[in-house]
């Protein structure tokens, strides 16, 4: 019988309240692996509850001990890494490579929760006035919520975690139902560390619990990172109902390839970054942007090296791309690129047919290339959150930045270019949280912030470095003067 | 054929190779090459857990498993030769493809430590 997934409050494993389950799929095999349920608003309040209480005892732990369970976390996450690896390839279908790199990356920000006892120190002067000394510190603020997507089941819920709780507060965590099994399996880490019951809480579900979770009173602020009208709806609600919110969207990603740029390199790293994870990154490249005469020279070796790409199921080492998440997330792809060519856009590489042999029902896409791509087609302004990449034409540098900052997104954006002065430019002029220099994915590491602008994030502070200091702690004023005597 | 074409194909050959070769020279008596070979199998565990990030996805071409098949029956010091010497081929050819520096480093130090056997 497969297994029917459990919420973790208050340092149990209890069943959720609500009555209706969904399936977790393997994408590639179509195997049932769990049953995820939609938990209640009960059951969030059960989670609050736990978390409010673990509050009180875990703020007066002091600090470098909260950092030593960080450290025991880390170790456990290392002695099941490639079980962690192996659960977040079944239920979202990419490759063990990218497997094992996100997990690699989720303990980058462990080892940047570690450094939270550095980061919470504050500052302070002496004799603002005459006899009176002002300091400020930092304080945690209480119970913290994260309702994460199914892209990256283990990375991104650690990016809030760890320095959530090494700040001083408790944590909810709402994983994607349709890749719940990391955070289980996480969870089970957690278990073993014996923290006290309600510091970490897992509730499962989906738009139930994360309406619950914006709305209930005792929860202080709330990580997101999804959609972009799902991050609009959490912004809105989670202001309104007086919470902290860091929420982060979707994006259009543009990488510009200039004349000057090394080729045989850009076409290698546009490659991965369009087709890393099947696109199913917020930092994937959608559009790849050719100046003047590079345009054609990035299509005809892109189109050579994009065919020659073994699309597979991820625990096949020699797989170099894998499924989709969902049937769903494949018609919805398939669907866009079937507009986009009927909207003009000519299709060089089309992945809408493809059949991988032993899993003819798996949930692939194959990678596929659009080119003769204008600013108004759906596919160069809309999210595909796919392997699609769509070739467009710019005749000058001004209008390929022209190009990439019509966009309603910002998240990230990437130049190809051996020119300082064009670099240089692009950082300074394009509206985008995260700028690549002759990088294709422009991901931040864990100690800086994950930038993201316009329709790409809600929010003030971001994810990650420290901004996420801030997020998770309160500064408090101290004023104070001893009479003599 | 097996295509070693990514980063995760390359160091599960090479922690195969090296399990391979740490039972062979158990059997062929050489206790020293094979202890040097179970740290290395250790080690390209550990590099195929670390060395790797999400954003590292380049397609690597060219290099197929049956290029470095090993005999590992022949245990005769001619054997133990040959064997390290494709053992060091191998290392030596997958190298260039990984363009991460600790692998890299850690796969041309493998081909050196079994040349110099």
């Amino acid at each position: 019988m497969v297994e029917r997934l459990r919420n973790y409050i208050g340092g149990e494993w209890v069943e959720a309240g609500g009555r209706d389950w969904s399936p977790v799929h393997n994408p590639a095999t179509c195997e049932l692996l769990a049953e995820c349920p939609e938990s209640s608003a009960g059951d969030v309040d059960q989670a609050v509850q736990a978390a409010r209480e673990a509050f009180g005892e875990w703020r007066r732990t002091p600090v470098l001990e909260r950092a030593q369970f960080m450290h025991h976390f880390k170790n456990l996450v290392e002695d099941r890494f490639d079980d962690l690896a192996e659960v977040v390839v079944r239920e979202n279908g990419k490759t063990l490579d990218e497997a094992r790199g996100e997990v690699r990356r989720g303990i980058e920000s462990i080892d940047f929760g570690i450094g939270v006892p550095f980061m919470m120190r504050n500052d302070g002067v002496e004799d603002i006035s005459s006899g009176i000394d002002e300091t400020t510190v930092r304080q945690p603020v209480g119970v913290f919520a994260a309702i994460t997507p199914f892209n990256f089941p283990f990375m991104v819920p650690i990016w809030f975690l760890p320095t959530a709780i090494t700040c001083g507060n408790t944590f909810i965590l709402k994983p994607s139902p349709q890749t719940p099994l990391s955070m289980q399996l996480t969870c089970e880490l957690i278990d073993e560390l014996d923290m006290p019951e309600g510091v970490v809480n897992l509730v499962h579900g989906g738009v139930t619990s994360a309406q619950a979770i914006m709305e209930h009173p005792g929860i202080a602020g709330v990580s997101f990172v999804g959609s972009s009208p799902v991050a609009k709806i959490i912004y809105e609600t989670c202001t309104r109902n007086g919470k902290r919110v860091q929420a982060q969207g979707g994006a259009k990603n543009y990488i510009a390839v200039l004349p000057d740029a090394d080729m045989e390199s850009s076409v290698k790293n546009v490659l991965g970054a369009a087709y890393g994870c099947a696109g199913q990154r917020c930092l994937a490249a959608a559009v790849a942007v050719g100046v003047g005469d590079a345009y054609d020279r990035l299509r005809d070796e892109l189109v050579k090296q994009v065919a020659g790409l073994r699309v597979g199921y991820g625990l096949d080492e020699t797989t170099q791309m894998g499924t989709v998440v969902s049937a769903q997330a494949r018609e919805r792809i398939v669907n866009m690129i079937t507009e986009g060519e009927r909207e003009g856009a000519t299709i060089s590489l089309d992945g809408r047919d493809l059949q991988v042999e032993g899993y003819e029902d798996g949930m692939f896409v194959g990678p596929t290339i659009l080119e003769d791509v204008t600013p108004d087609m759906s596919v160069a302004r809309e999210e595909i959150f796919g392997p699609v990449l769509s070739l467009m034409r710019a005749d000058s540098y001004d209008e390929a930045v022209e190009l990439i900052n019509r966009s309603n997104y910002g998240n990230a954006a990437s130049i190809f270019t051996s020119s300082g002065a064009h670099a240089r430019d692009f950082k300074y002029r394009v509206n985008a949280g995260n700028i690549g220099v002759n990088i294709g994915v422009a991901a931040p590491s864990a100690s800086f912030p994950f930038g993201g602008q316009k329709d790409s994030f809600f929010g003030d502070l971001h994810g990650q470095g420290l901004d996420s200091i801030d997020f998770f702690t309160d500064r408090k004023v101290v004023i104070e003067r001893w009479f003599e005597g | 054929m097996t295509p070693l074409n990514t980063f995760g194909a390359i160091m599960t050959q090479a922690i195969g190779l090296e399990e391979g070769l740490a039972d062979y020279y158990k059997r062929a008596g050489n206790s020293d090459q094979a202890g040097a070979c179970a740290r290395r199998r250790q080690k390209m565990m550990r590099i195929r857990r670390e060395a790797v990030l999400e954003i590292t996805l380049e397609a690597i071409d060219g290099l197929d498993s049956d290029d470095y098949a090993l005999d590992l029956e022949d245990v005769s010091e001619a054997g133990q030769a040959r064997a390290a010497s494709t053992a060091a081929r191998f290392y030596r050819e997958v190298a260039p493809g990984i363009n991460v520096r600790q692998a890299r480093r850690a796969l041309e130090r493998a081909a050196r430590e079994h040349a110099g056997q």
